[in-house]
């Protein structure tokens, strides 16, 4: 495994971890920018431009981008969060070349008008299937109430209205701005060829220019607190709750996996045998979100409407347990084993490394091999997690209920 | 690159399949228990789903929670749950781990202690997750376009029905599990990194002296079918959904048939896609896929906009299905067998995906595929293949079920 990186003279990072046992290769652009980069008038936007990514530039056709990826065989699609755009294909090693050649085009999109009013509609659809979820739509609205007026509590979609009002020129203005080369990466994994590589994307990208792409980072205070939005036609109450974590450049975000895992991973976990064991809730996580500059804790349950009280109730209760008592040397143990067992299965393919070895890079500068991020885990000791439940992370806590529940308390 | 193929028929039933992928450092493995929702106890629909999770509720020396910490302390991701034609037991772990793993399911599976006082809480679990539908439209749409195409057990969810859930008891529970987890017609697949030789000897020595054979599943029927359905329900899309008869793995058309669908929704350069979605603007989603079940193949397809895109999108999606018939061109099945070839090596990079398709394989045709006999599948379907398949098995006799404000205007 041999980790190596660049950056051309316009600013554009590439980076690379190669695993020549592999049967495929990876590539993906991590361009730093999402919702929270977005104004007010402008909602939206990364994600809606995210799609028109797909819709051609000066050399190529809507239709020749999707059928260029489809030729190759690869295994694509491009996502869009509060602080990244990510753009990504996973290939045989023989369509190295291609594939390089297609994504880095589509960073400079030629953003047809035509083009532009057929997929807003698109995106209206997108906007409207995820308002028939509520399991989605109470996350969007707690982040929104945690984070207050902080761009990080802006929504990745936007709204019917935001999308509707956007014009064509507003998003060219917006890309030039946000997918300037020093605000991009392109991550490699697996079995590809580094030299041509880095020789082919500096040739295909050798008129591109830098901009200022700044990004606010300002302080802010969570607004906690008990929120309930009444919903008739909901069946079961949704609840989302959040408590402030670490952020993404901490060395505790280590800590902060264990202790949300702990608590909240699924099966095993203190909230399972709180909630499910009883048949009190159907379904309930707690996981640990790292941002640039903050984190989150971020936890999500459903239940019957007239249970919703104790559920929250007893959420509260093994948050103050464990602030109290810490975790057990058992509980850490068996955390870290499965933690590391994910990890190496997630990590398996190049197309799950990228993501892990994009991440890193974007919010950190560094790379870590897979080996060494398991290490810190196992590395973790009940020391270590007294120490950081001292700082009480679940003192603050907001929790969002939706659904046909009248009030919570 | 091609992984080392092991099978192993134990005198109980019991068939083994395993794919030895020497570049991994995981191992995983998946159980087939012939206990689904279509031998769910006529009156007690929702049986499997109950019995899975109670299932985990201790077992052998373990209490409940004693059996959750163990299978955590070996770090095993857990998988499963109760399906329409069987259970599944699945984990994914460190490859090192396998053996203590299959131990501790072997208790899972055979000695679970099932206990009536935790009964409550697995029955209030399952009556939850099947009032979770109404929050969630797609699913809702699937359940009821499966109930209306299959007219026999099959059409049935794993979820059950409310009167079937609140009709168990814990003995009614117990008897299911001696009733239908057994070896005979049991399948355990695994993949990743292992010594054939030492996994032979833990499947023996953990599920060898296991005994029995579980009841004879039915097969599938969908004489006398709905042919439209709307359920009203008030939401910012519609729902919709198209099922009709096709052909299952195994059939000497299942290739002609892949390739078909691949063309139609492989990936965003297929049909669908560009004709419902990249031309028209009509929906965010859309797409067709085969369904498999033993002895019956499916072709579904759905999608989902708002209701004045809705009867559009229904017209283009099904003239698109019927369009197919016409031939399909070489550069679109071209793409389309580069597209699933290139699949099926990334997923070798897998041990979760590897144990789930050949578990699958072993159910459906009772043998493994190797990756040489898939490649010289795919690679002999022609253009002209798929159009003599097609006139064979044409798109049509749909049953279509819409979900949401509107009700459709379906063609005779």
């Amino acid at each position: 495994m041999k980790f190596q990186k660049t950056v051309l003279d316009n600013g554009l990072t590439i980076i690379g971890e190669q695993k020549p046992s592999a049967l495929s290769m990876a590539g993906g652009y991590f361009v730093r920018t999402g919702a929270r980069d977005e104004t007010a008038e402008v909602s939206g936007v990364s994600h809606f431009l995210e799609h028109m990514l797909f819709k051609g530039t000066e050399r190529r056709s809507a239709d020749d981008v999707n059928r260029e990826f489809d030729e190759m065989g690869a295994d694509y699609n491009a996502f869009t969060g509060e602080e990244y755009t990510v753009y990504y294909g996973a290939v045989l090693p023989e369509h190295q070349a291609g594939l390089l050649d297609l994504l880095t085009d589509m960073m400079h999109p030629s953003l047809r008008n035509d083009d532009f009013d057929m997929e807003k509609n698109v995106i209206l659809e997108e906007i409207a299937m995820y308002k028939d979820r509520p399991q989605f739509t109470v996350i969007d609205e707690a982040r929104s109430i945690y984070y207050k007026n902080h761009p990080l509590g802006q929504s990745v979609l936007g709204t019917s209205e935001s999308i509707t009002a956007l014009q064509r020129d507003q998003m060219c203005a917006y890309w030039e701005r946000r997918y300037a080369p020093n605000n991009l990466l392109l991550a490699l994994t697996g079995n590809f060829d580094w030299d041509q590589a880095v020789h082919r994307v500096s040739a295909a990208t050798k008129n591109w220019r830098p901009a200022d792409s700044p990004r606010e980072t300002p302080p802010f205070e969570p607004r906690s607190g008990v929120h309930t939005i009444v919903k008739e036609q909901i069946h079961r109450e949704h609840v989302a709750f959040v408590s402030p974590g670490v952020p993404a450049q901490s060395d505790q975000r280590y800590l902060a996996d264990i202790v949300a895992h702990v608590i909240g991973g699924g099966e095993g976990s203190r909230l399972y045998w709180e909630l499910v064991d009883p048949g009190l809730a159907d379904s309930v996580r707690l996981g640990h979100d790292e941002e640039d500059g903050s984190g989150t804790f971020f936890g999500y349950a459903s239940c019957d409407p007239e249970n919703t009280q104790t559920v929250v109730d007893r959420i509260r209760g093994v948050y103050a347990k464990v602030l109290d008592e810490g975790l057990t040397a058992d509980e850490l143990e068996r955390a870290k084993r499965k933690i590391a067992s994910a990890l190496v299965l997630h990590d398996e393919t190049p197309r799950g490394r990228l993501f892990h070895v994009g991440f890193d890079w974007q919010y950190r500068q560094t790379h870590a091999p897979l080996d060494e991020v398991i290490d810190r885990y196992l590395g973790v000791t009940l020391a270590d997690i007294g120490a950081f439940l001292d700082r009480r992370p679940f003192d603050t806590l907001t929790i969002v209920a939706l659904g046909p529940l009248q009030s919570l308390s | 690159m091609q992984g080392t193929h092991y099978t192993l028929q134990l005198p109980n039933g019991l068939t083994v399949v395993a794919e030895h992928q020497p570049e991994v450092r995981s191992a995983a493995f998946h159980f087939l228990i012939p206990a689904g929702a279509v031998t769910d106890p006529d009156g007690l629909e929702g049986s499997a789903t109950v019995l899975e999770g109670l299932c985990y509720r201790g077992a052998g020396s373990r209490d409940s929670r004693q059996l959750s910490d163990a299978l955590d302390a070996l770090g095993i991701q857990r998988g499963g749950g109760a399906e329409l034609e069987y259970a599944t037991f699945g984990g994914a772990m460190l490859a090192d781990d396998l053996h203590r793993a299959l131990e501790i399911y072997a208790d899972i599976l055979r000695r679970p202690h099932l206990p009536a006082d935790q009964f409550p809480a697995e029955q209030a679990l399952a009556l939850q997750k099947l009032e979770r539908l109404e929050d969630s439209p797609a699913d809702k749409l699937f359940v009821n376009l499966r109930r209306a195409y299959y007219t026999n057990n099959y059409g049935r969810t794993p979820l059950g029905n409310e009167a079937g859930l609140q009709a168990l008891t814990p003995e009614s529970v117990a008897q299911d599990h001696t009733r239908r987890y057994r070896p005979g017609g049991a399948i355990l697949a695994i993949a990743g990194r292992f010594t054939w030789s030492e996994l032979s000897d833990t499947i023996h020595r953990t599920l060898g002296d296991w005994e029995g054979t579980a009841p004879e599943q039915p097969v599938p029927d969908i004489a006398g079918r709905t042919k439209y359905r709307h359920i009203p329900q008030d939401t910012n899309q519609e729902q919709i959904g198209a099922v009709y008869p096709s052909v299952p793995l195994g059939h000497p058309d299942y290739y002609n048939m892949r390739m078909a669908i691949e063309v139609l929704s492989g990936g965003m350069a297929a049909r669908l896609f560009t004709e419902v979605r990249e031309k028209r603007g009509l929906c965010y989603t859309v797409r067709a896929m085969p369904q498999t079940l033993k002895g019956m193949g499916s072709i579904i397809a759905y999608a989902s906009t708002t209701p004045e895109r809705c009867q559009d999108t229904l017209d283009v999606l099904l003239a698109e299905l019927v369009r197919l018939g016409e031939g399909v061109t070489d550069e679109e099945l071209a793409r389309a067998r580069t597209g699933v070839l290139s699949s099926l090596v990334m997923q070798s990079e897998t041990s979760r995906a590897r144990a789930g398709a050949i578990a699958r394989d072993q159910y459906l045709i009772d043998r493994i595929r190797t990756m040489d006999e898939i490649r010289s599948g795919v690679e002999k379907v022609t253009p002209e293949s798929i159009r003599e398949y097609l006139q064979r098995h044409p798109a049509r006799d749909f049953t279509i079920m819409t979900l949401g404000p509107q009700q459709l205007e379906v063609a005779e």
